[in-house]
């Protein structure tokens, strides 16, 4: 497990839906699937792939843990979950969008 | 003498034990079933069987069935018998309230593949349209959840593209990851037919399994790869078939995205693949890698048959892609004799995919995120509901642990025995306000629950079974629901006393609500399977009958076209260390089924009493065992005991043990890494140390987190 504490547990009262630790292992797993991909494609990729399967709890936690630094979490994973906040009007659909980037 | 067994009455039902979904006669005499006889005329067995599906039939009038449902206020009370509509007030009533104080999203649903594709329709059903949330799940998300996310990335259906007997046209057949002769046993009968025949197999797998070599069978190339090392060995396969040339360009062309066709064979041309790289990675003579590739793509039909060997990985949905690439770039869709063909574990994992029992989709693999889908099923069911996706079920126990989720439903399954890192499962449990067991049997999880209803078996109810192979076959009741009420029927009166106003006569009308609602079933009704027998989906005005074969002229995606995706190979984390030196995996037999909740109570069980763990010669050796010891297996997560069993079915370095009874707990020490993209757990990889009882077992290291209850039996 990473060795990444919960740095936001208790802020504003509330907590994380899961363990921040275990949303990073995931995060990063999935930023290395994406991470053969040109860095256009990549980022959506990310961005993609947690929009149609987080929870949107899970998703807030994790951008909120991005907020505050994104401790242990790849650049490129930051990159991809950022895109979360700029894209909101595409329907889910799986992997990197096509064509090259 | 007068036949002792002579049956009354006879009713034509299917198998509920795998994914191949055999038809049986099930016979009765004075209400009660004597025998099970293959049905001939059904469409994937033909008239043959296993001693799974003939023999193990008792267990529906054992004597541990419960009969009354349960309920208590906590855990550490004795259950309280009470009548079936005391349970539902009761039951309703605290997931409301848990919703009142916690938020809409803190409850949730699982669905089994052990029911039918009704029940199954109506548990999301109950979640969406009920909780308001789409917290649901079902157990393919720990076996198969990474095909329907490979497959749909790549040919676009979460779904075997064959039938069963398309693999009577192959000419090379390669299974994966899978042991068709204990796990699928008429499939797999099948196939040695095939192979008899003189059609040459393939097998990529760590064991020397039955499928590698029986009586009149033998593999032309076994690769007992080193376990997680499956994308780097798809990956080195698809680099010879690049580099040598042996892809059919013209079919890649004219059927796929010639682009991503380039990207990925940049990826997998390059020289990290070779295979006189990857052999030595992942155990392998690097001839044998390129002796499997020559095969695969000379064909001139060559058919892919997997399972959970490939799945069960922190890579599972690239391994499913590797597989769906490999496919595409040789040409081997569309027509019989070819495919990738997922073998499925339980009679309904197909059913609990493709019907929406998933946190981000709807039936047909449509998402929640989709407004004008979700449209349709706010119309029909009169409700609105939730746009986000939900909790997966291993997320469930995650979120439970933190206090966001707090009540379950949990329709047949077992997820202490049967998900890994039982420890963490069993504390998220305690966790939950409300946990409700639906099953036959008081399982492990009802230990931690609140409400226990009693469940009926396959044998028990109407209804319908997507099999392995797409095909729909109906499910009748045989005798009487020993509790009363038919799961389904369960379902509905849960739902209404939560307030909404489900009504279906029987269980025909529910597949008529699944057919209006979804695209690929839209043909199907209990008229229709009664009239043919059985049907594969897609069954709509098109293909009135169904479809045998996927993909003969278009993929079912947005273009049409089929698509590479980078297959990366990235290895898991799960290593093996000095006190850890060897690697776990984990396996099926022939005579008993899953965690044998229902073959255990079968005399099937003298087939097979207990599970044992495979260990090569000289691993054994050097730890001063012998066959027959019992053993500790320590893993970083927690130890059990086992009986060891000296083995040339396993390569030194590996060790191998069936999953199938309660006693062995073999998920204490499975580790909680998962598949990147569907949380699918690593049950395939585990770094453990084997010692004999009575030595001292080695000391777990700080990352090990079981309590001590799940330590020691």
């Amino acid at each position: 497990m990473s060795t990444v504490t919960d740095s936001h547990a208790g802020r504003d009262g509330d907590t994380p839906v899961m363990a921040m630790s275990r949303m990073i292992t995931m995060a990063n797993q999935i930023g290395d699937f994406f991470a053969p991909y040109p860095p256009g494609r990549r980022a959506e990729g990310i961005r993609n792939h947690l929009r149609t399967y987080w929870d949107p709890r899970m998703r807030e936690a994790l951008l909120r843990h991005i907020d505050g630094g994104g401790e242990g979490l790849h650049a490129h994973v930051v990159e991809g979950a950022r895109l979360l906040r700029e894209i909101t009007d595409r329907k889910g659909y799986y992997g990197p969008p096509p064509g090259k980037a | 003498m007068a036949n002792p067994i002579k049956p009354d009455r006879s009713v034509i039902t299917t198998c509920a034990y795998c994914g191949v979904g055999c038809g049986f006669k099930a016979q009765t005499a004075g209400g009660r079933i004597v025998r099970m006889i293959p049905w001939k005329e059904g469409k994937a067995n033909h008239g043959h069987s296993c001693i799974k599906g003939r023999f193990a039939f008792d267990y529906y009038q054992h004597p541990d069935r419960v009969r009354t449902p349960m309920v208590r206020d906590s855990i550490d009370q004795p259950w309280r018998e009470v009548g079936w509509d005391e349970a539902f007030r009761f039951t309703a009533r605290r997931l409301q309230d848990i919703q009142a104080r916690h938020g809409v999203r803190s409850i949730g649903a699982i669905s089994s593949s052990r029911c039918t594709n009704e029940e199954i329709w109506l548990v999301q059903k109950l979640a969406r349209a009920v909780f308001g949330n789409n917290n649901v799940d079902n157990c393919a998300r720990i076996c198969h959840s990474p095909t329907q996310f490979g497959l749909s990335a790549t040919v676009g259906w979460g779904a075997a593209s064959q039938h069963f007997d398309s693999i009577l046209k192959a000419d090379v057949i390669m299974v994966v990851g899978a042991n068709p002769t204990e796990g699928h046993p008429v499939f797999g009968s099948l196939l040695k037919r095939r192979i008899r025949q003189g059609a040459k197999l393939i097998v990529i797998d760590p064991r020397r399994t039955e499928t590698v070599r029986s009586p009149h069978v033998e593999a032309s190339v076994h690769l007992a790869l080193r376990p997680g090392t499956n994308v780097a060995v798809l990956d080195s396969i698809a680099h010879v078939i690049v580099r040598e040339g042996l892809f059919d360009e013209a079919f890649v062309r004219a059927r796929c995205e010639w682009d991503e066709f380039e990207v990925w064979r940049d990826l997998v041309g390059s020289d990290r693949y070779a295979p006189e790289v990857i052999g030595p990675q992942a155990g392998l003579d690097p001839a044998d890698i390129r002796r499997a590739a020559r095969l695969y793509a000379g064909g001139p039909n060559s058919a892919i048959y997997y399972g959970l060997g490939v799945t069960e990985h922190s890579q599972g949905s690239t391994g499913v892609m590797c597989l769906g690439n490999l496919s595409l770039a040789c040409g081997m869709l569309g027509r019989e004799g070819v495919g990738v063909n997922p073998l499925r574990g339980q009679g309904n994992v197909q059913g609990g995919s493709c019907l929406g029992s998933w946190p981000h989709v709807f039936s047909g693999y449509r998402f929640v995120t989709d407004n004008e889908v979700r449209a349709g099923f706010e119309s029909d069911w009169g409700v609105p509901l939730d746009a986000e996706p939900g909790l997966r079920l291993p997320n469930m126990f995650d979120a439970a642990l933190t206090g966001h989720f707090r009540g379950m439903y949990i329709m047949g399954e077992d997820p202490v025995q049967s998900d890994p890192n039982q420890s963490h499962i069993i504390e998220a449990l305690r966790a939950m306000d409300c946990v409700i067991v639906h099953d036959l049997f008081l399982n492990e999880t009802a230990k931690y629950a609140h409400v226990f209803l009693p469940g009926s078996s396959s044998l028990e109810k109407d209804g319908t079974f997507t099999s392995a192979e797409r095909r729909v076959n109906r499910v009748r009741k045989v005798v009487e629901p020993l509790a009363g009420y038919q799961d389904w029927e369960v379902v509905v009166k849960l739902m209404n006393a939560m307030g909404y106003p489900a009504h279906y006569q029987h269980a025909g009308e529910i597949l008529d609500e699944i057919a209006r609602l979804s695209p690929t079933y839209r043909g199907m009704s209990f008229a229709l399977l009664d009239e043919i027998g059985s049907a594969q989906w897609p069954c709509d005005e098109n293909a009135p009958q169904g479809t045998e074969v996927l993909h003969t002229e278009r993929f079912p995606r947005a273009n049409g076209r089929g698509t590479f995706m980078l297959t990366e190979y990235v290895p898991t984390r799960e290593r093996t260390s000095d006190q850890l030196p060897l690697l776990l995996t984990t396996g099926r037999i022939l005579t008993q089924y899953n965690v044998g909740t229902q073959t255990r109570r079968t005399a099937n069980s003298r087939w097979h009493p207990e599970d044992v763990l495979e260990i090569s010669g000289g691993d054994a050796a050097t730890r001063g065992i012998r066959d027959g010891d019992k053993v500790w297996v320590t893993s970083r997560f927690g130890r059990t005991q086992l009986s060891a069993r000296i083995s040339p079915r396993v390569n030194p370095g590996i060790v191998y043990n069936p999953f199938l009874h309660a006693e062995t707990r073999v998920n204490v020490v499975t580790s909680d890494l998962s598949d990147w993209a569907t949380n699918c757990p690593e049950y395939k990889v585990t770094a453990v140390e084997v010692s004999l009882v009575g030595q001292a077992p080695p000391e777990r290291t700080a990352a090990a987190r079981a309590t001590p209850e799940a330590v020691d039996a």
